[in-house]
């Protein structure tokens, strides 16, 4: 057994939630998760949002892990597989080394997880690691008005505008156009910002996970607007208003789908969302005009 | 017949819309449209235990058709409704 005090605790606030680390004192957390520096809070007395709880102990691995939900993750190919276990979900994967495994058990709304590490480099520990809270994050924000998604988001004077699309569609692209050519603009995520419902509007907020592009803002920007992005051979924008629109950003939402009460949750909070945010549908080439099309139809709205 | 516990009717707008999450390992969720008339019978009927003469009396009793038009009508939704997996196995 570890002793409690070999442990430390480390504390961040991401989307104004609080999310906990308990972790051996051996383990440096804070320069393992370099992107979450400007997250990190001082401890307080306020209860986490979210406990995550790294051990280096051996896992408790049975030889039923339950049913196997998918072996599909972009960032691990084969290495990955998620299983439901009763009223655990249980992520493993596979070291680099090819000699032990990762395991993650959570419950299932993920407000509580332990991460057993396995024999790992500090650049393993370091993607892991963030890889998995990060997972966990998107799932357990959704019980607390937030839902986190796959997108690009520019902040123009201090409005967010998210850039939606499917892998390669060139959401990182445009944000880039924008960048260049539309003054006062700079990025405030360009992968996996989160959106927080709250009594003064609705909120886009950067994280520490921000796909390969290292920009870890801990910032909150009134969202202006969604707009999903497909390439063509030509420039057009119009917006999906209703049902259109939901139907544009659902695919963007994270969220499992084994845990009903989440997924319901995610829609939940889409529908309030898209009540407020309008959302546009933009067939783009790679060019300044795209970017400047797109800047008029949302600003002069 | 019951219809699907998880399934929650939304509204946007004035467009009706049913989630259904896909259980497969591929992540493809469906989403079902509603008229504004089935859309009020989900809501009629989610939570109860109903049959054809439920559906039949509800239209009869809240639009303006005829016992044989609304006895058509609900059958078509009811087999679109097994069709389409929205009711409980």
């Amino acid at each position: 057994m570890i002793k409690s005090a070999e442990l430390s605790q480390t504390r961040y606030r991401i989307a104004d939630l609080f999310l906990e680390f308990n972790h051996p004192v051996s383990l440096p957390l804070t320069q393992l998760l370099a992107s979450f520096r400007d997250f990190q809070i001082s401890s307080t007395m306020d209860k986490a949002d979210i406990v995550i709880n790294i051990s280096l102990e051996a896992p408790p691995v049975t030889d039923d892990m339950g049913i196997l939900r998918t072996d599909e993750s972009i960032a691990w190919g084969d290495r990955f597989r998620f299983y439901e276990k009763g009223d655990q979900f249980i992520t493993t994967i596979a070291n680099e080394q090819a000699n032990g495994t990762w395991y993650q058990y959570s419950e299932r709304n993920f407000e509580q997880s332990t991460i057993y590490v396995p024999v790992s480099s500090a650049d393993e520990q370091s993607a892991v690691i963030t890889w998995i809270s990060m997972m966990i994050f998107g799932q357990a924000s959704l019980l607390h008005d937030t839902i986190m998604i796959h997108a690009s988001v520019v902040n123009h004077k201090g409005h967010g505008v998210a850039f939606l699309g499917k892998s390669g569609t060139g959401k990182s692209t445009h944000s880039r156009l924008w960048l260049t050519h539309i003054p006062a603009t700079v990025l405030l995520n360009d992968d996996n910002p989160a959106i927080r419902l709250t009594a003064a509007g609705i909120f886009i907020y950067g994280t520490p996970w921000s796909g390969k592009t290292p920009c870890y803002k801990n910032e909150k920007l009134p969202l202006k607007a969604f707009v999903r992005l497909q390439q063509a051979p030509v420039n057009q924008f119009e917006w999906q208003p209703g049902m259109k629109g939901f139907i544009a950003v659902l695919p963007s939402c994270t969220s499992i789908r084994w845990n009903k009460d989440l997924f319901s949750s995610m829609n939940t909070i889409l529908e309030k969302i898209i009540a407020e945010v309008p959302v546009g549908y933009l067939k783009c080439l790679p060019d300044v005009d795209a970017a400047q099309l797109c800047h008029r139809h949302i600003f002069s709205k | 017949m019951k219809l699907r516990a998880d399934l929650v009717l939304r509204t946007i707008g004035s467009d009706h819309l049913i989630v259904d999450p896909s259980q497969d390992m591929v992540d493809l969720s469906t989403v079902y449209t509603l008229n504004s008339s089935a859309a009020w019978l989900w809501e009629q009927l989610k939570d109860k235990e109903f049959d054809l003469g439920t559906v039949v009396e509800l239209l009869c009793e809240n639009y303006d058709v005829s016992g044989e038009q609304a006895q058509s009508d609900a059958e078509i939704l009811l087999q679109d409704f097994e069709k389409q997996g929205l009711l409980e196995k």
